[in-house]
């Protein structure tokens, strides 16, 4: 499945119809609320339309267009939430969290909006509005379920153990630097949040661990040493 | 002092860790740099976090965004998260480190 929002446009039946599912892959639909409104980043909410959850995406069909539609797969969200704060948008909410392909350049609204023509690719929020408010705990459970349905997939086989790696990212750019790391515990977080704009190098300067240090020793199970009096940490 | 611990999959291990801190607070930041502090509520086996009394660490950044009181955090996004440095046991934590490196 593709990253971030898409169009979707396969419908079946009269009416407003359903959304196609992806059955043969074994997609099912788990739940469905109607009158819900869906807002993409900053835009005004969309409405009326009808939430179709399933075990892979979330599709947002309007019952007014049969060619509006859209849909984002669990792998792509990043977080969701219920919103019920005023200040933060005025009506209580599901609020998800969208990874797009290229995540750190554009600012957090980044929907083209010239003639507004969006680029679905690029939204990174998304709200969903039942008009009924009480549902939000519901619909927030499920969201839970399914997001749980979809682990990432296991790209590469198990690495070796002596490969350390201290972010997913850096499963790319891996240098042979494997046994020579070395471990500190970083006591100012300042600037660590300071620099941490998308720098995956943050991983290798704040925890790096020192592979032949003997705390990682294989412990014999009877006679461990017990070395409690090392601790690095006051 | 602050623990930073950033989580590498299968993540097996580091849930087990995990599931002790519960009821703890944390900061966990995403790979989008947002970094969301709450209240640990669960954890499962793919590390996908779900906070509550949850607020964004940087409001000016995210002022509209989460004041929320649950949240969800696939565990995918994470970039690393902040550990509270008392009650944490630091041999606890390499040896879950070592082990789930070693693949478990």
């Amino acid at each position: 499945m593709v990253i971030g929002l898409r169009q979707f446009m396969a419908r079946v039946g009269t009416g407003a119809g359903e959304p196609v599912l992806d059955t043969d892959n074994g997609e099912e639909l788990v739940h469905v609320q109607p009158s819900v409104s869906i807002a993409l980043g900053n835009r005004s909410p969309d409405t009326p339309g009808t939430l179709y959850i399933t075990t892979k995406q979330v599709v947002w069909l309007s019952d007014l267009d049969r060619a509006k539609g859209y849909a984002v797969g669990f792998l792509s969200l990043s977080l969701h939430a219920v919103s019920r704060d005023p200040e933060a948008y005025p009506s209580p909410c599901i609020y998800t969290q969208i990874e797009t392909e290229a995540d750190e350049d554009d600012s957090e609204d980044s929907d083209s909006e010239c003639n507004d023509v969006l680029d679905l690719s690029k939204v990174t929020e998304m709200r969903l509005i039942p008009s009924d408010a009480s549902q939000l705990d519901t619909l927030f459970q499920i969201f839970c379920e399914c997001a749980e349905l979809n682990p990432e997939p296991i790209e590469e086989g198990e690495e070796g153990g002596h490969n350390w790696v201290f972010s997913t990212d850096q499963l790319e750019d891996e240098t042979g630097e494997g046994d020579d790391a070395e471990c500190h515990f970083h006591q100012n977080p300042t600037n660590l949040i300071g620099h941490s704009n998308g720098d995956h190098d943050l991983a290798r300067t704040v925890l790096e661990l020192q592979i032949h240090d003997q705390r990682f020793e294989d412990a014999e199970e009877m006679e461990r040493v017990s070395d409690s009096s090392h601790h690095q940490h006051q | 002092m602050v623990i930073f611990f950033f989580p590498f999959p299968p993540f097996r291990l580091f849930f087990s860790y995990f599931k002790d801190l519960v009821g703890r607070e944390v900061t966990v930041e995403l790979k989008n740099d947002l970094a969301i502090r709450g209240t640990l509520h669960s954890v499962d086996q793919y590390l996908n976090i779900k906070l509550e009394n949850t607020r964004v660490v940087d409001q000016d950044k995210h002022p509209h965004m989460l004041s929320v009181r649950n949240c969800f955090i696939r565990g995918s996004v994470v970039r690393y998260v902040q550990l509270p440095p008392d009650g944490v046991d630091i041999e606890l934590l390499h040896d879950a480190t070592r082990r789930e490196a070693r693949g478990g």
